[in-house]
């Protein structure tokens, strides 16, 4: 490919980088990619045939103008909106107007600043993919741009046409050129140091409030969220996947609802209390001792949901968020006011300790004990389903038992067949619905018995990620279930509904969890990439370095760690020393110019017949006493000692009639040719 | 401060100065850091990580381009005033990878010639014309070898030659033809077809004892296998004593193109064969033949300063025929 088609190719596709980037951030839209895209296709095909003269290039830029103080004045939602908007046109009308590989290049150096404004607005795994094309364009373009300038200060114009194309060593250049460049900004990116916490975007668009997350929580809102395939958040358990015995029914509790009004769940959070980020970092929220369960960190990776509600395994006892505080109800739910601080945290729960909490009070036992006007029909079945229990607990579990068997089916499918509330229709006619049905029968029967009761909203486990080794939770695992205060002992948890577990409908495709993985890595090490992280590694080094012995393999294992250090010293002195010779080494060396090989060969052919310089010798004192003690070799040697000065200390170039004859003087000097004739007297 | 001081391992063996995109890119950089240090946005430091890359793998590649590379200056042994010469210098790519990109310029930037190519252990001439208007002696800049490779973001030199001193002979001139058949006495200069010390080639012979070994052609010996002496034709002219006569000071015109007759007349003898020697205010150098000795007395006639005093009487050669030239 001719260079200066490579180079309107590379900047083309770094400015679709830029365009790309702006996506990403809305900034801008389908319709503006589509006329953009339009622009750089019509931008191509007129590459060769537009002669612009300098009144439409003016006429360009006042239209530009005005176009760009109307949108500043007039549409743009923000400065900032309007500033993009005039980039973009900018970089069109470069493109448009550029005929030197310069004012291409330029067009290309522009779209950088696409990047930079797209940085303000995302922060999306769909960056990475765009910044390594523009690196990979970009390096290309200046390469070519490097290369066709060179030519064009040598050659004007006819240099550039004339330019050699980009064959495949410029593809190797380019390619190795972009490597280099993104290791060594990965590189950087991680040990620049950073000053504080990362924040988010500026204008990171949150999603709508999630209905099943709020103070009021309708019923079948749930079910909505379960027909939405997104990802929610993402929870890496330490030490790999859990046991699945231990951790089957693990559920990420979000918030609870107490109280019901026969077709929407509220919560009014009386006992709520505020607690601000102790000096160790870690947030109490769960100060009395859990009994037994097993102790479980996880590691939550939150999208950006609309909802203050943090989601942990249930009984967490400590958490530590990037937050000045946090709030914490008497059931255990936990809130973060602060948006991003929910993004990402982590919570140490004690999974499996049951049942927690000590008795109630009478105002909290009436608040989990209210009722809606109701049917009796609730009160009567739930004596019939009880029977003879002789305790809450067993009621509870027969009441369970009932509601998650036949007829009793789980379905999303929720279409009314009778006039009566919501879940009087459910339990007594329809039987069938989804977790959030089967969760509010379960409370209302139970708080019929005189068992307090409350409603939880979270998710189910998710799909474990093998790749990236988190539970991948979707917001089709949003969930319902109840937790109940049994005998006066504390709270369990009860989740009736007959839904699938999470692995039941055979999980995700390979390629959707790798990207989901490698999203993933992009939140935690690059978007989230903070200076405690940088501590912590530093630490974790340091750690490594005093505690492990890598390099005692087996066959050494003789040898102390200590008398290792003057050998690694060596070796590093000996790297420095190398590095400084380098340096130096052309210095001292600029003045003594490599000795030629014909002169070397000269010299080994005097050698097998015994005359070697000697080491205070010049070159020319040698070849005298040669001619003394061999005259025959004289004559050869004084025209090889001539070319030597003359190429070594004169940096003269022999030319065919000198080489050739300095080679008929090494040959006689090395065949022996003239003692052939009898003439030699050499030793 | 003494000479050789500082040392030559504290100077720089590069210098790196940025480009107009250069410069950009450092502001930007600046500009973005600050930003990404204030708003702890990671994408933005991964921008600006991005452009100090840029600049570390430009630095990289561009040393590796530039390493290497050896100039020798290229400078004709005789250089006439007012007459162009060619000057240049050869360009060697001593490494095993390509150099690109490479600039050969002036250490005064008054030449810059491009090699955009220099392939593993290859090498180029460049040369160029470069007129000396006067006599005397002169210093050609140095020659450095520069880089803007790869993303011309910076320009990177390596260390400048140092400057080279050239000594600019006076521009024969013609005119002094005239001179050039008879000498001062009347003689005519003949020319004489026989064997002799001349510069000139009468015949090639078998190699005798006794025969100077420098007369050795080694090529004809190298091609037929026997040792060949060259046999040259005796001396064309009788030996020549140029004599500047005057001081020179009334007039720079005509000191110049008396020392321009000066120097026509002792190329005109030398390429004859005759001994030539020089003699006038200040000035004395001894007969010889060659082409080294025509040099010696082209220098001193370029070095002349008008003014001097007569020089002591020099012996005058054994046959030689004085050639005067007025200096007033």
């Amino acid at each position: 490919m001719p260079a200066l088609a490579a180079l309107r190719l590379a900047v083309y596709l770094t400015v679709a980088a830029g365009v790309a980037a702006l996506h990403l951030g809305g900034l801008v839209g389908a319709v503006g990619i589509g006329l953009f895209g339009a622009a750089l296709l019509l931008g191509w095909w007129l590459r060769d045939r537009r002669q612009e003269t300098p009144g439409l290039l003016r006429a360009l830029v006042i239209a530009i103008a005005l176009v760009a103080g109307l949108d500043l004045l007039y549409f743009a939602e923000s400065a900032f909106d309007g500033f993009v908007r005039l980039l973009v046109l900018l970089v069109l009308l470069r493109l448009f107007t550029a005929r030197t590989p310069r004012a291409l290049r330029d067009a290309g150096l522009l779209a950088f600043f696409m990047l930079v404004a797209s940085t303000a607005v995302t922060f999306s795994l769909g960056f990475l993919f765009v910044f390594v094309a523009f690196v990979a364009a970009g390096v290309a373009m200046l390469i070519l741009a490097q290369d066709l300038a060179e030519a064009e200060r040598a050659g004007g114009e006819t240099g550039v046409a004339r330019a050699p194309g980009a064959g495949r060593g410029f593809v190797a250049l380019g390619l190795a050129a972009s490597a280099a460049s993104l290791l060594v900004t990965l590189a950087l990116f991680f040990v620049i140091p950073r000053v504080g916490e990362a924040t988010l975007a500026l204008r990171q668009p949150l999603r709508r409030m999630l209905i099943g997350f709020t103070d009021r929580v309708e019923l079948g809102a749930i079910g909505e969220l379960e027909t939405d395939d997104t990802v929610a958040m993402r929870v890496e358990v330490g030490g790999g996947p859990p046991p699945a015995e231990a951790f089957a029914h693990l559920r990420w509790r979000g918030i609870t609802l107490e109280r019901f009004d026969g077709r929407a769940w509220t919560t009014e959070r009386p006992r709520r209390v505020a607690f601000r980020r102790p000096t160790t970092g870690a947030f109490e929220v769960w100060p009395e001792p859990r009994e037994g369960g097993v102790p479980l960190r996880q590691a939550v990776f939150l999208e950006p949901i609309g909802t203050d509600a943090v989601f942990a395994a249930p009984h967490a006892v400590r958490a530590w968020f990037r937050s000045v505080s946090a709030l914490v109800d008497d059931s255990g739910a936990i809130a973060v006011p602060v948006p991003s601080a929910r993004l990402q945290y982590t919570v140490e729960s004690h999974v499996g300790a049951e049942p927690w909490g000590g008795p109630l009070g009478g105002g909290e036992r009436s608040r989990y004990l209210q009722l809606p006007p109701l049917s009796p029909r609730f009160a009567a079945l739930a004596q019939q389903v009880a029977g003879e229990a002789g305790t809450d607990a067993a009621a509870a579990a027969a009441l369970v038992r009932y509601l998650s068997r036949p007829p009793f089916r789980y379905t999303l499918t929720l279409e009314r067949a009778t006039a009566l509330d919501p879940l009087e229709e459910f339990v007594f006619v329809r039987r069938a619905g989804n977790c959030e049905y089967f969760a509010a029968a379960l409370v209302v029967m139970l708080r019929t018995l005189g068992i307090p009761a409350r409603m939880v909203n979270g998710f189910q486990r998710g799909e474990w990620n093998p790749y990236g080794g988190y539970f991948l939770v979707r917001m089709g695992d949003a969930h319902s279930w109840v937790e109940a205060h049994v005998d006066g002992r504390g709270w369990i948890t009860l989740d009736p509904s007959p839904r699938e577990p999470p692995d039941a409908g055979g999980g995700s495709a390979r390629v959707s969890l790798w990207l989901d993985a490698l999203r993933v890595r992009w939140y935690r090490y690059i978007v989230s990439w903070s200076r405690q992280d940088q501590v912590q590694v530093a630490a974790a080094i340091g750690r490594a370095a005093l505690t492990s012995s890598p390099w005692r393999l087996p066959g050494l294992s003789w040898i102390p760690a200590s008398g290792l250090v003057l050998p690694a010293m060596a070796v590093v002195a000996g790297v420095f020393g190398w590095l400084a010779w380098r340096r130096i080494g052309p210095l001292t060396r600029a003045g003594a110019p490599p000795v030629p090989r014909f002169y070397r060969r000269a010299l080994r052919a005097l050698a097998r017949r015994g005359l070697r310089p000697a080491p205070e010798e010049t070159a020319r004192e040698f070849a005298r006493r040669v001619a003394q003690t061999a005259p025959a070799l004289g004559g050869p040697l004084a025209r090889v000692t001539e070319a030597y000065e003359a190429v070594r200390f004169g940096a003269a170039i022999l030319d065919g009639r000198g080489a050739a004859e300095v080679d008929g003087a090494l040959r006689v000097l090395a065949s022996g040719a003239v003692r052939g004739n009898g003439a030699a007297t050499g030793a | 401060m003494r000479p050789g001081w500082p040392p030559a391992v504290f100077s720089p063996r590069r210098t790196i100065s940025p480009t107009r995109e250069g410069w950009w890119c450092l502001f930007v950089t600046i500009g973005l850091g600050v930003t990404a240090v204030n708003s702890g946005n990671n994408l933005l430091y991964l921008l600006v990580s991005l452009l100090l890359a840029l600049i570390f793998v430009s630095g990289v590649l561009s040393e590796q381009t530039i390493r290497g590379v050896r100039i020798t200056s290229l400078v004709p042994d005789e250089v006439f005033a007012g007459r162009p010469a060619t000057v240049g210098a050869t360009v060697v790519n001593d490494k095993r990878l390509p150099a690109r990109s490479l600039v050969l310029e002036t250490a005064d930037g008054s030449r810059v010639i491009p090699v955009r190519w220099l392939p593993p252990g290859g090498d180029r001439v460049l040369a160029w014309e470069h007129e000396f208007p006067r006599r005397g002696r002169h210093r050609l800049p140095g020659l450095k070898v520069t880089t803007r490779f790869p993303f011309g973001l910076f320009v990177k030199s390596g260390r400048a030659q140092d400057p080279r001193d050239v000594v600019v002979y006076p521009a024969p001139v013609t005119s002094a033809a005239g001179r050039l058949s008879v000498s001062s006495t009347g003689d005519t200069v003949e020319t004489r077809r026989r064997r002799g010390r001349g510069q000139e080639l009468h015949d090639l012979r078998p190699y005798r004892d006794g025969d100077d070994p420098r007369l050795i052609h080694w090529r004809v010996s190298a091609r037929t296998g026997v040792v060949t002496v060259r046999e040259m034709e005796a001396g064309a002219t009788a030996d020549v004593r140029i004599v500047l006569r005057g001081t020179g000071t009334p007039g720079a015109d005509r000191l110049e193109r008396a020392l321009g007759e000066a120097v026509a007349l002792t190329l005109h003898f030398i390429g004859r064969g005759a001994a030539v020697s020089l003699a006038g205010p200040g000035v004395a150098v001894p007969p010889g033949r060659g082409r080294d000795h025509a040099r010696l007395i082209l220098e001193a006639l370029a070095l002349y300063e008008p003014g001097r005093p007569a020089a002591a009487a020099t012996p005058e050669p054994a046959r030689a025929r004085d050639v005067v030239v007025d200096l007033d």
